[in-house]
């Protein structure tokens, strides 16, 4: 009997190929955010990847439109819901660049600590997601324990971890109490302790190096073609951070370090972002060290609530109170473009006005949206295991992409 | 005071691993077991070092600016001191709030005959608090709503009337911010 | 857009600002008529554009600029209903090295909403266009894949257009629907 020997890679059969189509998502277990990855598959090598967004697509744009001005800031929560201050921030400073009003330091200082709490919380669900969907459960567990601790922060602002709703108009919510400093630096302190675990943890053992390194990369310019910004173009080595380059609220008056990468591959992106928490945490240091006491409210009864005690006592504030309320402040007829660095890039929000009280069109720009879409071209060609790392990396934040 | 570019080290992370990964091993181990021992003794004596909260048992302590639901202050005579103005109607986003006013004889004159809240819509935003020039609608502490049909989220007036003794905190809060401006 | 300024009253002392920008200077000096206007509305240097002039404007600014605009962040739509053109396209652009920014326009008529496609200038312009497309209805032509991006292909109309109400309600699809309005409470 002729026996045939099959070699490995050599088609003798002339059986017919063809690729394995997978549908990763939209709710996989092993990526946190509703989107679905179709993908090609010839064994373990991507052929083509193509990702499906959408799936938490909320009118986002049609709402504000139909709302006042300050009615926006709830929904703004909600794009990025892991570190929405950034987005309220970004969003108040879109309206403050239309009215052309400026805020108070003390806010401006409370802004910038708001912020970078946040992006602590991203980042640290970020990585945490990033271990546990690599194995990694204990790693996670400290990485959700510190952004506890994060959100602690957030929670003594504005009464709420996640739904904030803290900035307004030409100022805030409400003012910090005496305390604040306190509880700020005792859980910076919590967040530094368990960071340091979680490095120790993690970042030395060998199975979780050989996931990261070397996969996901693109050349740096690509990624500039794509719309990339934030900690995967700086980690190509690109030294993009709005808060470097186009400093906004009192960042020129910090002090901090913007980390860049090498390669450009997982690795260098979980250790920019690893770095950015130690520097925002040394920036809410030295914000509360800078800080005084002082308004945080600009005095203007056309565009902030003026406040309960005058509403109380005089007739012409409460009728300003009334007209703020139900008409808002009106915009002069014009369209702004505000950017600020949000977790996961640039968050800009670009407001078209007609002169109302309502903004005519209130677009968000979301960096997950064109992070999400450079995905596909970073895990083409590679193994299948790759997608995982790499889409924690991406850290596509459903709310954000999708608005 | 300016912003530097740095790169990030990744040779350290090399340095971590050693030799075939034995001291990354060992130093993961010394981690968790710290954290074991640390958290056991902690319940031994009863102080608790995890962060993890048997809710609905017991409830993480809340910080004075804690937004949960919305509710009306209902003054010492057990009357709601809102006086159905509706500012915080218009303030709603979502439009969850529904009033209907009525006259009175007290000398507010006005009272809010039917006051609902949909708190299946409701997504404590606090904005409703901020515009009622007559603090009569206030976060509350409470979060936990549940009902069997979407008509159960609708609540009423004498649901949503809460004496002020138990809003001492919250109302303490806003006050200190009152006179800021 | 001119006419928006000349409304601005105070603000129209800022449409000097326009004239006083290199950028929009030496855009308005190269490409001629075909920059129908520039404004620099609290310092957003912005160039409104013949739809034609698109695709050679943004190889120079991404080529030739100094600085170089070599990312592009935004793609969008703004739906002026009621006049004429009522659509117009806005793209914003950022240089990486030291985040100079513009914004370019194009005035789209409602009988004929098509503007050239970006792609090949940008690939990062795929999403970005699918989506405007999605939710305006405006056509990039030259575009690899145009498809609805958020909305599934049955969703009739498009959302963020000012002529679309809010709440309407769009036929449900997939098994197991009657293929009507649906859902329960929630919406009014
Ligand atoms: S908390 Fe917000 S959503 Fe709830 S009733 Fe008040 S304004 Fe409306
Ligand atoms: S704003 Fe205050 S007083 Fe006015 S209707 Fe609402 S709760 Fe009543």
């Amino acid at each position: 009997m002729n026996r045939q020997v099959i070699e490995p890679g050599r088609d003798v059969l002339n059986l017919p190929v063809e690729s394995l189509e997978l549908k990763l998502g939209p709710s996989h277990p092993a990526t946190h955010g509703t989107v679905r990855i179709l993908l090609s598959l010839d064994g373990e090598r991507i052929r083509r990847a193509e990702v499906e967004v959408g799936f938490l697509h909320r009118g986002f744009e049609k709402e504000c439109e139909s709302g006042l001005y300050y009615q926006a800031f709830p929904y703004t929560d909600r794009l990025n819901y892991v570190s929405p201050m950034i987005n309220n921030v970004g969003y108040a400073l879109a309206c403050e660049k239309l009215f052309a009003v400026e805020v108070p330091d003390r806010c401006k200082y409370l802004r910038v600590i708001a912020s970078e709490a946040s992006r602590i919380a991203d980042h640290l669900t970020c990585l945490g997601a990033c271990a546990l969907e690599l194995g990694a459960f204990t790693a996670f567990l400290y990485a959700v324990e510190a952004r506890e601790s994060a959100w602690d922060i957030l929670d003594e602002m504005c009464g709420a971890r996640v739904t904030t709703n803290y900035v307004r108009i030409g100022g805030l919510a409400q003012d910090a109490g005496p305390e604040f400093p306190q509880l700020v630096r005792a859980k910076l302190a919590d967040v530094a302790r368990l960071l340091k675990d979680f490095d120790d943890l993690l970042l030395g053992n060998p199975i979780f190096r050989e996931r990261m390194e070397g996969t996901g990369a693109l050349p740096a310019a690509e990624l500039i073609g794509l719309g990339v910004t934030g900690p995967l173009l700086r980690a190509a080595g690109v030294p993009y951070d709005i808060r470097r380059v186009q400093p906004y609220l009192v960042y020129d008056r910090l002090d901090f370090d913007v980390p860049v990468g090498t390669v450009g591959d997982n690795m260098d992106r979980f250790l920019v972002r690893e770095e950015e928490m130690r520097q925002s945490a040394r920036m809410i240091g030295q914000c509360l060290e800078q800080m005084s006491v002082g308004p945080v409210d600009i005095d203007d009864p056309r565009i902030r609530l003026p406040g309960k005690g005058k509403v109380f006592q005089r007739m012409e504030e409460l009728i300003a109170q009334f007209k703020v309320v139900t008409e808002g402040p009106r915009a002069p007829v014009g369209e702004v473009y505000q950017a600020v660095e949000g977790g996961n890039g640039e968050v800009g929000f670009y407001l078209v006005s007609d002169g109302t009280g309502k903004p005519w069109k209130c677009r968000a720009r979301s960096p997950s949206f064109s992070n999400t879409q450079a995905m596909s071209r970073m895990v083409e060609g590679a193994l299948l295991a790759d997608v995982i790392p790499t889409f924690d990396m991406v850290n596509m934040i459903g709310g954000e992409c999708d608005r | 005071m300016a912003a530097r570019v740095v790169t990030v080290d990744r040779k350290a992370v090399e340095q971590l691993t050693g030799v075939l990964g034995i001291p990354a091993t060992l130093r993961g181990l010394r981690v968790t077991s710290t954290h074991f021992f640390r958290n056991l003794w902690g319940w031994i004596v009863g102080r608790p070092q995890v962060r993890t909260v048997m809710v609905p048992e017991e409830h993480d302590p809340k910080p004075a600016a804690f937004r949960g639901m919305p509710v009306l202050v209902a003054m010492d005579n057990g009357k709601e001191r809102c006086v159905a103005c509706g500012l915080c109607e218009w303030a709603c986003p979502v439009d969850c709030i529904h009033i209907v006013p009525a006259e009175t004889d007290d000398e507010v004159e006005r009272y809010p005959l039917v006051f609902d809240i949909d708190m299946g819509r409701c997504m404590y935003c606090g904005l409703c608090e901020e515009a009622c020039p007559e603090e009569a609608i206030v976060m509350s502490a409470k979060v936990e709503i549940s009902a069997f049909s979407r008509a159960g989220l609708l609540w009423h007036k004498d649901q949503l009337l809460t004496p002020v003794k138990t809003l001492e905190r919250r109302l303490e809060h806003i006050r200190n911010d009152y006179g800021r401006r | 857009m001119s006419d928006r300024v000349a409304e601005e009253g105070p603000e129209g002392a800022e449409a000097g600002g326009a004239e006083a920008n290199p950028l929009l200077r030496s855009l308005k000096e190269r490409f001629g008529e075909r920059i129908l206007a520039i404004e620099a509305f609290r310092g957003d240097a912005t160039a409104v554009l013949a739809p034609a002039a698109l695709l050679e404007v943004a190889t120079f600014l991404r080529d030739e600029a100094r600085p170089a605009f070599d990312m592009l962040l935004d793609v969008t739509a703004v739906d002026f209903l009621g006049r004429r053109p009522r659509f117009e396209i806005v793209y914003h652009l950022v240089s990486t090295g030291d985040a100079s920014r513009v914004r370019l326009k194009l005035p789209v008529e409602e009988e004929t909403p098509s503007v050239p496609s970006l792609v090949p200038v940008w690939p990062g312009a795929n999403w970005l266009e699918r989506e405007t497309f999605d939710m305006y209805g405006i056509r990039f032509d030259g575009h690899p894949d145009l498809r609805r991006i958020y909305l599934y292909d049955e969703f009739i109309g498009h959302p963020l257009r000012k002529d679309y109400p809010k709440q309407k309600r769009q036929p449900l699809i997939g098994p197991g629907s009657q293929g009507e309005a649906g859902g329960q409470g929630g919406g009014r």
